[in-house]
């Protein structure tokens, strides 16, 4: 019996079922980013259209839920009458203030903490006992200290940020492997060219990971410290909207912050992979 | 006199004792494997001779002086995170001089580019080591040794992580290095075929406390010329499983 040579083998190319989107049923299968991309903005939208359904049927009383397109008319109104983008800007200063603050002290501290057993042993204790501190505990305090001007939000964020960053830093140092230190020192690199050529560059990622995380808690303290001693920015604007229930006003609010918190981190994943091309 | 001399060497961590007292004479140029069981104490022997641990008691002699510091002249290749992931296969390499203040940049260029072709990564000088082979990675390493200017070749088990043909090919590679630039290496390993393969001289060390068990000239057996076809031969393998049978021992009473 003969046979055309392609006959009797196997199919010679993977079958296409269900296309691009198959491999996202498959357990811990891949798909193309792109793919991924699509999946997540036709999830958004479907949570959007059940709400607009819900508040259409009046399922909820809009008082408590507010339609999609309710929110939105709130958010225009809110940015050509009511300066929304003044706020969120004071918003977005106080938030990369304070994490600025809580870094620059976080980053030196926390090296030194993994670095020089004595910086450690000195400071763990207390800087463990105090990020268990809640912030809105000291709200108070903080207001007695400093009043309820700048200086107040700005304590309060550095308070909510500092003692977890500085740990997460230390935590960092330690990772660094000791082969980089060792092989950096045989070839006769000091102390300062181990820290700053090897140690610094080892860390890199993980730092840039742990600041992005960071400056995300930095948002959550804001809106306590916004709420309790402010006349302005976005949590402030959110507070007094719910003094007139205007909940299509609170939740335009709500809406700004997770915008503006979404651009940030993506503007920062991007860095991290332009800084880090090597990974 | 001694070229590389361990002079009376005990090492204790606490009340543990990890190196019964040790003397052992290198010559410059020799390749010498510690071979021994994990754990055993032979790494940080070897490591006291980069500068990198302290014996308890005794010295490591180098040329005639005391070694208390790392140094240039004594470079290490460990077995893994041997490269720096952010810095090319030329800039890795290039690292070993990066603190000379006694070159011009023209000839730590030229260095680079030497030892680069030595270990035959010229078409990889501009790759990050993440893409790139484990067996390719620890030749960056061995460059940068040799480009700082390492007289003496210290490597802690460096092709471990390899599999069973890198391996070999590295071994082999290993030789004609150790050949073309006559450097002193000391090289670590728990494995027997390697030890008996590279050495000229290998090093039993009993299970920990370490204490030399027996100095085995391979060379003698062997010839200086080595291929892959010697592992063949009935004189590769009698020696094999002469320090075989040492090592089984130990690790039994261990």
């Amino acid at each position: 019996m003969t046979m055309a040579p392609d006959e009797g083998r196997a199919p010679s190319a993977p079958q296409k079922t269900g296309g691009a989107f198959a491999p996202l049923f498959r357990f811990r299968g891949k798909a193309g980013s792109g793919v991924e991309a699509v999946v997540g903005i036709l999830a958004a939208l479907l949570v959007i259209g059940l709400w607009e359904l819900a508040a259409r049927l009046h399922l909820i009383a809009p008082q408590f839920l507010p339609s999609p397109f309710e929110v939105l008319q709130a958010g225009w109104r809110m940015l050509t009458t009511q300066s929304l983008l003044y706020h969120a800007g004071v918003s977005t200063g106080r938030v990369w203030a304070a994490f600025l603050l809580a870094a620059a002290m976080a980053i030196p501290i926390g090296i030194l903490m993994s670095s020089y057993r004595i910086v450690g042993a000195a400071l763990e204790p207390m800087v463990d006992f105090i990020r268990y501190l809640p912030v809105p505990a000291l709200v108070p305090l903080s207001i007695i200290w400093f009043g309820v001007g700048e200086s107040t939000k700005i304590f309060l964020l550095w308070l909510g940020t500092f003692f977890q960053l500085v740990l997460m830093v230390a935590d960092d140092m330690r990772r660094v492997p000791n082969e980089y230190v060792e092989v950096a020192r045989t070839v006769g690199a000091n102390s300062r060219q181990v820290m700053i050529d090897v140690a610094l560059r080892a860390m890199g990622p993980s730092l840039v990971d742990n600041l992005r995380i960071t400056l995300g808690w930095c948002w959550t303290y804001l809106i306590i410290a916004e709420i309790v001693a402010s006349n302005s920015g976005i949590g402030f604007v959110i507070w007094s909207a719910r003094r007139f229930v205007k909940t299509p006003e609170v939740m335009a609010g709500v809406v700004v912050i997770g915008i503006i918190g979404l651009i940030t981190d993506q503007l920062l994943r991007a860095l991290h992979r332009r800084m880090f091309r090597y990974l | 006199m001694t070229y590389l001399r361990f002079q009376s060497i005990t090492k204790r961590f606490d009340t543990v004792e990890v190196i019964h007292p040790t003397s052992i004479d290198i010559e410059r140029g020799e390749l010498v494997v510690f071979l021994g069981p994990s754990g055993c104490g032979k790494t940080t022997l070897m490591r006291m001779v980069g500068g990198l641990d302290d014996p308890t008691t005794g010295q490591i002699l180098l040329d005639g002086q005391a070694v208390t510091t790392p140094d240039r002249r004594r470079g290490m290749v460990f077995q893994s995170y041997s490269s720096f992931p952010w810095l090319t296969v030329a800039e890795n390499i290039a690292y070993g001089m990066k603190y000379r203040n006694d070159m011009t940049a023209a000839e730590k260029a030229e260095r680079t580019a030497h030892y680069l072709s030595l270990v035959g990564l010229r078409d990889f000088a501009a790759s990050y080591p993440n893409r790139i082979s484990g067996g390719m990675r620890q030749r960056v390493a061995i460059a940068r040794t040799l480009a700082a200017g390492s007289e003496v070749l210290l490597m802690d088990e460096p092709f471990g992580a390899l599999d069973a043909l890198t391996r070999e090919r590295l071994q082999v590679q290993l030789r004609e290095i150790h050949r073309r630039e006559g450097k002193t290496i000391i090289f670590v390993t728990h494995d027997v075929e390697e030890a008996v393969f590279l050495a000229d001289r290998i090093i039993v060390f009993s299970a920990r406390p370490a204490r030399v068990l027996a100095d085995v000239d391979v060379t003698a057996t062997l010839g200086a010329d080595r291929s892959l076809d010697i592992r063949e031969t009935r004189e590769f393998f009698d020696l094999r499983n002469k320090v075989l049978h040492m090592i089984r021992h130990e690790t039994e009473t261990a």
